[in-house]
């Protein structure tokens, strides 16, 4: 009897060890990247994991500092919060005192904020060596409201776009590409005219091993050549390259710069009239060809950043997507985007590129800029959602900030809606959440 | 008095043969999902192991044999929180030898209850606890049948699962039952599953079984009932198949190469896994 008693015990020992490995291991899988050359390093970390705090909830991190040197350091220990435009919200300092590769870690307490998201920067002083680590914290953001520059006319111009749309015949393609295919998968390239009559192209990945799919139908980052997909088993992958982007660039090929101020000044002619439309074509295509194995009563729209807003878009203008997940939308809020993008030290995308046109044509006042841009603005589209959404943010996106991802987020008119923040991110989104959304698209179509 | 503690033997490892491991394990169902899975059982022996773990040579022509069916429905209520129940039909032919024979059936011990998820690790490895109540669904003369303890109970189980490297995945379950009965019994057990898809709709697998059984009652006793102090180590190998996304099959075969007052058995299980 003993030996069964002893293999039991040794056994509930493997495993709570096992799980304390794993445990410890992803913990430090989880822990931003440390500079080894760094003289002091600093670890903040927040006391909600995903750095989202609750109004009237005292926003706290722990501070973990390292002096990575064998001399003693003394110094300044500092934090300052300040808002999305800039301004000082609160900062405090402390004096540090540190023994050679010692380490200490201090709790940082931050006045209770409101609504919103906040910049909060930790920095080290000390006689010999200066650093600061930037995080972002948000209040509430479920609760963060915008003002939506709906122009009156919006619903009417894009009726009158799909109407433009159906008039082109598709002339869809499909061609098998063998040397492309696997034993498991088979891919197609498919090619359809779109808005403008404009020849645009996807990739087509269906499975083998089934006769019907969902679909997981992507749309394209910012001028990105989306390839076939195969790293899913269980839905057909349906990769759209809009104009321009990827093997869709027989008409229009034209480089990051000034894509996205293709015919800006006039928003019947502006380039992401067609792109939106290629989007719809796109899911034309799907429907059409439902003898492909396509379940078309299962359609995921799915991007990130230009991806996230196409797929936003397509969903509002197009009852047949059932289901939408995006990551760090573009575009969104685009008002506010300008207000909060000129509080950086040094413009990013995409309002580098508009106000540097803005500077180089006097004539192009940021009125006219709107008057445009306010019938592409993915907000807009928002409360024409009505089914599930998973969207996926990073805190430190300064392409897309927080604050204009979640004012979009707030307008979706579905009720079954949730976010994700990925606080250490900048303009993606981590491992975690794709592991994350995976479940949750399993989840909306029941499937195993 | 050899025939019931022979089936009061088999009756014990039996039930503890019974749980679809394999299928449901600590993985959470997924909110709003269901999963059924309907299994078959095999269990015989013809020797013993003896209070010091010494095999007893059975009565010659005598042989316990049970055949059971169960089902076992599992809920996703939430992410996290899901409704598990199984009901198991037993069938048990118990050859005494000299042409006589012993047969019962009957609706075994019914396990309800909730699984909740406590943390996962990144999506990959998942622990879980599961709380249960176990119900008798047949009647006991005097407190006693042949078709289990007869007493409620109920269990508490740490589970920790998750993917390996590779096509690899693996479960631990570690449980503590109490029956509701002054002597209990209470019983620990511990199972490690290690699994490895060969192909894409293959998999084989091995789970390795310890099970201990501890009573103040610890003396033989003639009473099939009364026998609750009992241990066993099963290994088993299984074989599964993916025939579609929703529905499965494993296949398995074990033996108990080590045990205290339990039976020298072996056996199999045919196990359907339908996700709904």
């Amino acid at each position: 009897m003993k030996k069964v008693n002893c293999l039991l015990f040794f056994s509930v020992m493997i495993c709570l060890a096992s799980v304390l490995k794993v445990s410890a291991a992803i913990q430090q899988q989880g822990k931003p990247p440390t500079e080894e050359t760094a003289d002091i390093i600093l670890n903040p970390a927040p006391q909600r994991k995903n750095a989202i705090f609750k109004n009237n909830e005292t926003v706290s991190y722990k501070l973990q500092i390292h002096n990575n040197t064998k001399d003693h350091q003394n110094g300044r220990i500092s934090y300052l919060v300040t808002t999305d435009e800039g301004e000082k919200v609160a900062a405090d300092t402390v004096h540090l005192a540190l023994h050679g590769k010692a380490s200490k870690e201090i709790d940082i307490k931050v006045p209770s904020t409101p609504t919103g998201f906040y910049r909060i920067n930790f920095m080290v002083n000390t006689a010999n060596y200066d650093d600061t680590v930037r995080r972002v914290f948000g209040v509430s953001p479920e609760n963060i409201n915008s003002t939506l520059h709906r122009p009156a006319d919006f619903d009417a111009f894009w009726k009158q776009s799909k109407i433009d749309l159906e008039k082109v015949k598709p002339q869809y393609k499909v061609l098998e590409r063998p040397e492309l295919s696997t034993k498991d998968k088979k891919v197609y390239t498919v090619e359809m005219r779109s808005y403008g009559n404009i020849l645009i192209r996807g990739w087509l990945v269906i499975p083998r091993d089934g006769k019907k799919f969902p679909v997981h139908y992507r749309m394209p980052g910012y001028v990105v050549s989306l390839k076939p997909n195969m790293g899913s088993d269980d839905f057909i992958s349906f990769d759209l390259n809009v104009r321009g982007n990827g093997n869709s660039k027989d008409v229009i090929d034209i480089g990051t710069d000034n894509y996205c101020l293709v015919n800006i000044e006039d928003k019947n002619k502006y380039i992401y009239r067609g792109v939106y439309m290629d989007c719809i074509r796109g899911l034309d295509f799907l429907y059409s060809h439902a003898n492909l194995g396509i379940d078309t009563s299962k359609i995921i729209a799915e991007g990130g950043s230009q991806g996230g807003a196409l797929a936003l878009i397509t969903t509002a203008l197009d009852s047949r997507v059932k289901v939408l997940t995006m990551q760090v939308p573009l575009y969104a809020d685009i008002h506010d985007d300008m207000k909060v993008s000129a509080s950086y030290e040094k413009q990013v995308f995409p309002f580098n590129i508009f106000r540097l046109y803005n500077a180089q044509h006097p004539g192009f006042t940021w009125d006219k800029f709107f008057q445009t841009f306010d019938y592409y603005d993915p907000q807009n589209f928002a409360p024409m959602i009505k089914c599930p959404v998973l969207m996926g943010i990073g805190l430190l996106d300064r392409y897309c900030p927080p604050r204009c991802s979640m004012a979009l987020f707030n307008h979706i008119g579905s009720t079954d809606k949730e976010f994700v923040c990925v606080p250490n991110t900048a303009h993606e989104v981590n491992l975690n959440y794709f592991m994350f959304q995976n479940l949750w698209l399993r989840e909306k179509f029941r499937i195993p | 008095m050899k025939r019931t503690i022979v089936t009061a033997l088999c009756l014990l490892i039996f039930i503890a043969l019974i749980f679809p491991v394999k299928t449901f394990a600590g993985f959470p169902i997924g909110k709003y999902r269901d999963i059924v899975v309907p299994s078959f059982s095999y269990y015989t022996q013809t020797d013993r192991y003896d209070i010091n773990g010494n095999i007893v040579k059975g009565q010659p022509g005598a042989r316990f044999s049970s055949y059971s069916t169960s089902l076992f429905f599992g809920y996703g209520i939430t992410r996290r929180l899901d409704f598990i129940v199984n009901v198991p039909f037993v069938y048990q032919v118990n050859n005494l030898g000299k042409g006589n024979t012993v047969t019962s059936q009957g609706l075994g011990d019914l396990v309800a209850g909730l699984s909740y998820n406590l943390v996962n690790f990144n999506y990959k490895q998942y622990l879980s606890v599961q709380a249960s109540g176990v119900i008798p669904l047949y009647s006991s003369n005097n407190g006693t049948s042949s078709l289990g303890l007869g007493d409620y109970g109920s269990e508490i189980k740490l589970m920790y699962c998750g993917s390996l490297l590779g096509k690899g995945y693996f479960n631990t379950e570690l449980a503590y039952r109490r029956y509701f009965d002054l002597q209990g019994p209470n019983q620990f057990s511990y199972l490690l599953t290690m699994g490895y898809a060969v192909s894409k709709h293959n998999q084989i697998s091995v789970d390795l079984y310890l099970f201990r059984s501890f009573s103040e009652d610890k003396a033989f006793n003639s009473n099939i009932y009364a026998e609750r102090d009992y241990a066993f180590f099963k290994p088993q190998l299984n074989f599964g198949h993916q025939f579609t996304r929703r529905f499965s099959t494993f296949i398995g075969g074990y033996y108990v190469p080590y045990g205290i007052n339990t039976g020298v058995g072996y056996g199999g299980s045919l196990i359907a896994v339908i996700k709904l």
